[in-house]
């Protein structure tokens, strides 16, 4: 598998939300403009994208799993347009790109205990023959996301943190093997020491198992932890891209500044000061950035 | 199924609302399902609703436990003829209103788009469509109908409303993450509606089933007390129909007025409690504010 590319192209995509809501603005909202871009597995990366709320990064990544259809543009994997794949090439592609979802709340169905999203993955997906072969693969999956299965196994999803859930969905991925892990903010709600943890595990299925991570993030502080290549989004565009190290050292657009602006400093009259300005002049919303907290030491 | 009995039993442990009300449903079911057997045993070997089966006009005794009508029929043997025929009409009409509600609902809310467009705007026609002005010129030029085709007209009326609640909770839970999750686990349309939608929905389509049952129930009374009703079918709408037309209130014969009154009054009240009871599990916001 790993001696051939797989390679995700997404080329000028656009897409445009409509609705009765959006009459205001014209009737519709150009969530995603003109964006393009590839991803390949080899060499496995994580490719960063990062944008404030809004900017459209939910809905790009949306588009690459082939659950929303844009409005204009493609995307292809190895050469295949992603929304006519019929059934085989379907099945080869889901199998290759996997999502980690932003919220560890919603991602499991309240009504049934957490071992069916991975016992879903394998029957849909013909990871294993039978129960006991079934059981196996989930326990090996578990633990290489440093989840005990007798902590998880057996339980309803309100019976686990958002750091257990979230490492679940990991499971999943490590399960399926796939190429690609498209994950939308996974550890936006999660604390700094599990947040940590989970970027070492994409880390190290990275290095272990050669897949290729599409990293959503409004966070740049995860962004230089996990480091790589990186795309700056702002209103449904690209403005900027290149490597962690010198994107974020030299920014040149200056929207990128203004994210990097809004990271607090640890000294408290400057940030406040920074706040104040960045306020004046951008009046758009919240960047949680707690850069201070994910240096701390790995555990 | 264990899953099922499991979520059911929540529900049930949940609220004391919701046991009473079902408690009183089941009772009435029931009765409703023994009809027969319990008429049989008020008439100790005759029929209790033969015309002049006993003296007219008795206030209760111990022969009679409501008392008999003009003809001489036991009050109570015709409540409970009444109460399993009103049932059934219920029934019939609820189910099939809930099933096609539900059809509507799913296939608009999860397909969305211009197929949504038609049948949401199907639903609404019928819903802002006066229901009696129609059933009442139908009754006038339709006799003889069975149980089962009043259910059936009834249903016409009611399962737009049903689709229109469902249809909306069915938009809120089919962008939520699990169900995108199960998109990309190559789970099909029906899978994910039958299983990631339907258990979430369960507790709206009891209530959506409950109301239908008792919208058609009072429909029908509604029909017969303005003496529009089918001729030949014994419900609880007639029999107040019949205590209005002989002035039964006058003549102080109570209990041909307060049997019918009592027992659907008992069926809107069980079916209220059952919704405030579903209402309160499924929406902790307003459990917070009730106390309960
Ligand atoms: N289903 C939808 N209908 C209409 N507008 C939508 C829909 N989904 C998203 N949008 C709009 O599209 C824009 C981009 O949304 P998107 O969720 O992609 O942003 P985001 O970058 O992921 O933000 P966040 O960091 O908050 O997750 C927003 O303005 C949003 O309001
Ligand atoms: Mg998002």
């Amino acid at each position: 598998m790993a001696d051939s590319e797989n390679r995700i192209e997404v080329s000028h995509v656009t897409h445009e939300f409509h609705g009765a809501a959006l009459r205001a603005t014209g009737g519709k909202l150009v969530a995603v403009n003109d964006v393009s871009f590839s991803l390949t597995d080899s060499p496995p990366q994580i490719v960063n994208l990062v944008g404030q709320s809004g900017s459209g990064k939910s809905t790009l990544a949306r588009i690459i799993l082939g659950l929303q259809k844009p409005t204009r543009g493609s995307v292809t994997f190895n050469g295949k347009d992603v929304y006519r794949l019929g059934g085989r090439d379907k099945e080869e592609y889901l199998r290759s790109v996997q999502p980690v979802f932003q919220d560890p709340y919603g991602i499991f169905n309240p009504f049934y205990k957490v071992d069916r999203v991975l016992w879903k993955a394998i029957k849909k997906f013909h990871l294993a023959k039978g129960r006991s072969d079934g059981l196996e693969v989930i326990e090996r999956s578990l633990r290489a996301v440093d989840l005990r299965p007798e902590d998880v196994l057996g339980r309803y999803p309100h019976q686990l943190s958002g750091g257990q859930r979230q490492r679940v969905m990991l499971a999943r991925v490590h399960m399926l093997q796939p190429r690609f892990i498209i994950a939308d903010e996974p550890v936006s709600m999660l604390d700094a020491a599990v947040r940590v943890l989970f970027l070492n595990i994409l880390i190290d299925f990275r290095d272990k198992y050669g897949m290729t991570t599409l990293f959503i993030t409004h966070d740049l502080s995860t962004s230089y932890y996990v480091g790589g290549d990186i795309m700056v989004m702002h209103k449904g565009g690209i403005v900027e891209s290149g490597k962690v190290d010198d994107v974020l050292v030299n920014p040149e657009h200056p929207y990128t500044r203004m994210l990097l602006s809004s990271v607090p400093v640890p000294d408290p009259d400057a940030r406040w000061k920074d706040r104040a300005q960045v306020v004046l002049a951008e009046e758009e919303e919240e960047l949680v950035v707690d850069k201070p907290d994910i240096e701390a030491p790995n555990p | 199924m264990r899953r099922f009995a499991r979520s059911l039993w929540k529900l049930w442990s949940s609220s004391h609302k919701f046991q009473i009300g079902i408690v009183i449903i089941a009772v009435f079911v029931v009765v409703a399902i023994l009809h027969g057997p319990i008429v049989a045993t008020i008439g100790h070997g005759q029929d209790p609703l033969g015309t002049a089966a006993y003296t007219p006009w008795q206030l209760p005794s111990r022969t009679n436990i409501l008392g008999t009508d003009r003809y001489g029929r036991d009050i109570l043997a015709l409540t409970v003829t009444g109460l399993a025929s009103s049932l059934q009409v219920g029934a019939v009409a609820g189910l099939i209103s809930t099933v096609v509600g539900v059809l509507v609902a799913f296939i608009a809310g999860y397909k969305g788009g211009k197929l949504d467009s038609l049948l949401s705007g199907t639903a609404d026609v019928f819903l802002v469509v006066p229901s009696l002005p129609i059933l009442i010129t139908l009754s006038a030029y339709v006799t003889n109908l069975s149980l089962a085709a009043i259910g059936v007209i009834l249903a016409i009326f009611s399962w737009a409303l049903a689709a229109r609640t469902i249809r909306s909770q069915v938009l809120s839970l089919r962008t939520r993450p699990y169900v995108e999750l199960a998109k990309v686990s190559r789970m099909s349309d029906l899978e994910i509606i039958v299983q990631e939608l339907v258990p979430n929905l369960l507790p709206f389509i009891g209530v959506g089933f409950a109301n239908a049952v008792l919208g058609s129930i009072f429909a029908l009374v509604g029909l017969e007390v303005i003496g529009l009703g089918p001729s030949n079918v014994i419900d609880l709408g007639l029999m107040l129909n019949w205590a209005i037309g002989w002035g039964t209130l006058s003549l102080g014969m109570w209990p041909m007025f307060v049997a019918p009154i009592f027992v659907l009054g008992m069926l809107f009240f069980a079916v209220n409690l059952i919704n405030i009871g579903l209402e309160e599990t499924y929406n902790p916001r307003l459990r917070k504010v009730a106390g309960a």
